[in-house]
């Protein structure tokens, strides 16, 4: 009933070589970024980097040639995306077209969706953002309203997506749409795929709390969309979305989010020389270590064909909880905190002290796992 | 294999919790398993570390009342320190008090697990392991820990000393509590989520109820963590000494079990609680484990001392080295 290792990576041949090119790659481009730039990096669009990576050949690593990809393994990939979150590199722009939307469409999408597009989200030049909550549809997610009806020239789209996160930096949107009635829940979704410049779309970004501008709403106001831009069945958008979720919740993104923190701790403990810093970086290391050999064995799982849905959710929900509990941990071990006067680590701890209580939000909340893993364990 | 000629041993040795040591340890003699780690010439199964993890996982989710561990890995200090026939179990201290003279033990050990029917000790944890004969020690007072399993302080005089070279008992017996721990883990949450399924309250399962199904999801997230830092460090110990990983396992564990023991009785409510009820056998035992063989803060402080003793700006790169040199060993094996 429990995750265990039935499922490993080998490291793989080159390695080594390819970690020191991502490293380098990384390196360089950030140079004296201070920790702050590098906490959350997921977060920080940058196509200038994306486009980096691209040349780079780090974007579709495992995706077959044909589309550009690379056809490496997927251990190869694994150590692409953990070295760049844990360089703190700004991968926003590309990182959900390589996560989770290019892996869609190659497994849901026409061949005309994939030739067109993977191409270039392997560049590092084509965007995803994803729509699915909506303002009254949140951890309900089967309760979407936004609706297309199906017309002579295609689908009509009228209604409101929220959450999106860089959708105003984006290209398309993989959106979770009612196609039937609203009585059908999930088997009344479809997914499209969108472009964002299409007339009737309105995008608006979203202030958040820390003060960035990087989710969005968007309000869809009689979009014609071909019915060539439907992804799989009419229907079946549920089950493609719940298999989209399992790329999206297990991945390395949900340990090293706050992982410029801990190297700041190490620094602190190396030059303090106090023993409570001592202890909090060993209980730090020790969760650390233990979720990077949940996740491996999850990615590993996925990438055998299996479909992990429960491994995910507690890899989510166990590395959210301790990205969260890093911050408030320093802070209660420090006498005091300099906030206000420009140093790193009061900035970096302000950050993520701020910005933390979303990373169990983004994603799927903590609340919508735990159900996930009580069904798993057979209480539902 | 061995794992399911362990599940069947150990279900046999807990159907009577009263049965004393004196007709439970002959059986396990008897298969042999004393010798997991020995090699087949000495007598033994010619195990590794991941078998080792397994069987004492299945022991810990039976919460067999034995020192298999501590035997497993004692029988393997003493074959390492050239010395073959014990009479009696072989056990390990990890507290101990005294001096050596002319390679003869003089002092005392506390919390030894089964103290009383040792034919020797394993001093661990300070210098050089060390296996003291037991011959002609004292049993100066016989003690448990909370989940009442043997825990004796012993007194030597001039007790005859071998040295145990390139072992590390108290990693061995951190490793063997991490599977003990993962074992009573699991089946604790599966005894919590069958209750849940059965009792009935406010006209239904009370595993129904929302409060009680995130209660135990947050237990088998943190049973799986203990599970999976168990196994990998289980996997680092087939390759070398595996100290980092051993360490991350138990501190891991140790976490996790304050946990399952808090879950575990919240769902079984007052039934969880009589001794009649088999849970206390794996909760007892879960914060008894908790501390042995180093708790939480004692393995927190060694990775910590490890990982800021690395050059600045090195934790990153040394951990996915290791990772990367462990999980080839392991894919080659």
């Amino acid at each position: 009933m429990l995750m265990s290792d039935t499922f490993r990576f080998t490291a793989p041949p080159g390695a080594d070589e390819l970690r020191a090119k991502v490293r380098e790659l990384a390196e360089g481009y950030l140079a004296d970024k201070d920790p702050v730039t590098r906490a959350n990096c997921w977060m920080r669009p940058d196509p200038a980097f994306s486009l980096l990576a691209g040349e780079a050949g780090l974007i579709g690593m495992v995706w077959p040639k044909k589309y550009g990809g690379h056809e490496r393994t997927a251990a190869e990939r694994y150590i692409v995306m953990e070295e760049l979150l844990a360089a703190g590199a700004p991968v926003c722009s590309h990182w959900v077209a390589d996560r989770q939307s290019g892996a869609l469409l190659l497994k849901y999408g026409t061949e005309e969706q994939r030739q067109k597009i993977i191409p270039g989200i392997v560049r590092g030049e084509t965007y995803f953002c994803i729509g699915l909550s909506e303002p009254g549809s949140g951890s309900d997610l089967a309760s979407v309203r936004t609706r297309a009806t199906h017309t002579a020239e295609g689908w009509r789209i009228n209604g409101q997506k929220i959450w999106s996160t860089i959708a105003h930096k984006s290209h398309y949107m993989i959106a979770l749409i009612r196609t039937g009635s609203e009585e059908e829940r999930q088997k009344g979704l479809s997914q499209f795929l969108i472009d964002l410049s299409m007339p009737g779309i309105d995008i608006r970004p979203i202030r958040d709390l820390t003060g960035t501008e990087e989710f969005t709403e968007v309000f869809f106001d009689d979009v014609l969309v071909p019915d060539s831009m439907r992804i799989g069945e009419v229907g079946e958008g549920w089950k493609q979305v719940t298999a989209e979720l399992a790329l999206e919740r297990s991945g390395p993104e949900r340990y090293l989010t706050s992982f410029s923190l801990l190297n700041a701790l190490i620094r602190f403990g190396q030059t303090s020389g106090r023993d409570d810093i001592r202890r909090l970086v060993g209980q730090a290391v020790a969760e650390l270590w233990s979720l990077r050999e949940m996740s491996m064995s999850t990615a590993a799982k996925l990438a055998s064909g299996e479909d992990p849905v429960v491994e995910a959710s507690i890899v989510k929900d166990l590395g959210t909880g301790y990205e969260q509990e890093l911050p408030r941990a320093v802070q209660a071990l420090l006498e005091e905190v300099d906030f206000a006067s420009g140093d790193d680590f009061g900035r970096l701890l302000a950050y993520l002290l701020q910005a933390s209580p979303s990373f169990s939000l983004r994603g799927g909340t903590r609340e919508v796992l735990r159900g996930i893993i009580a069904r798993g364990l057979g209480l539902r | 294999m061995l794992v399911d000629m362990a599940e069947k041993l150990f279900a046999d040795l807990t159907t009577d919790r009263s049965a004393p040591f004196a007709t439970l340890w002959p059986r396990v003699e008897e298969m042999g398993f004393g010798g997991l780690l020995l090699g087949e010439e000495e007598g033994g199964f010619g195990g590794d570390a991941g078998d080792a993890f397994a069987v004492l996982k299945t022991a810990g989710a039976a919460a067999l009342p034995l020192p298999l561990a501590e035997e497993v890995f004692g029988r393997l200090a003493a074959a390492r320190a050239g010395v073959v026939d014990v009479p009696g179990i072989v056990t390990i201290a990890t507290r101990w008090d005294g001096g050596i003279a002319g390679r003869r033990f003089t002092g005392t050990t506390t919390a030894v697990p089964w103290g009383r029917e040792a034919g020797a000790v394993v001093l661990t944890g300070n210098g050089p392991d060390l296996l003291v004969m037991a011959r002609g020690a004292r049993v100066l007072r016989e003690d448990a820990n909370p989940a009442g399993e043997p825990r004796d302080t012993l007194s030597f005089e001039g007790a005859e000393v071998h040295e145990v070279p390139e072992f590390s008992a108290l990693h061995w017996g951190a490793l063997s509590r991490s599977a003990q721990i993962a074992g009573a883990l699991d089946r604790a949450l599966a005894m919590s989520i069958e209750y849940a399924n059965e009792r009935v309250q406010f006209g239904r399962p009370i595993g129904k109820f929302q409060s009680v199904q995130h209660s135990l999801a947050i237990f088998a997230m943190e049973a799986s963590a203990a599970l999976s830092a168990g196994q990998a460090a289980a996997r680092a110990a087939e390759v070398d000494a595996a100290h980092f990983e051993i360490a991350v396992a138990k501190c891991r564990a140790s976490q996790a079990a304050a946990v399952g023991h808090a879950s575990a009785h919240a769902a079984h409510g007052a039934i969880g609680f009589t001794m009649e009820h088999g849970l206390n056998h794996l909760t007892r035992r879960l914060i008894a484990w908790r501390s042995e063989f180093g708790g939480q803060a004692f393995w927190a402080d060694r990775i910590g001392e490890h990982v800021l003793t690395m050059p600045p700006g090195q934790f990153w790169p040394n951990l996915t080295a290791r990772s990367d040199v462990l999980s080839r060993a392991a894919g080659s094996k």
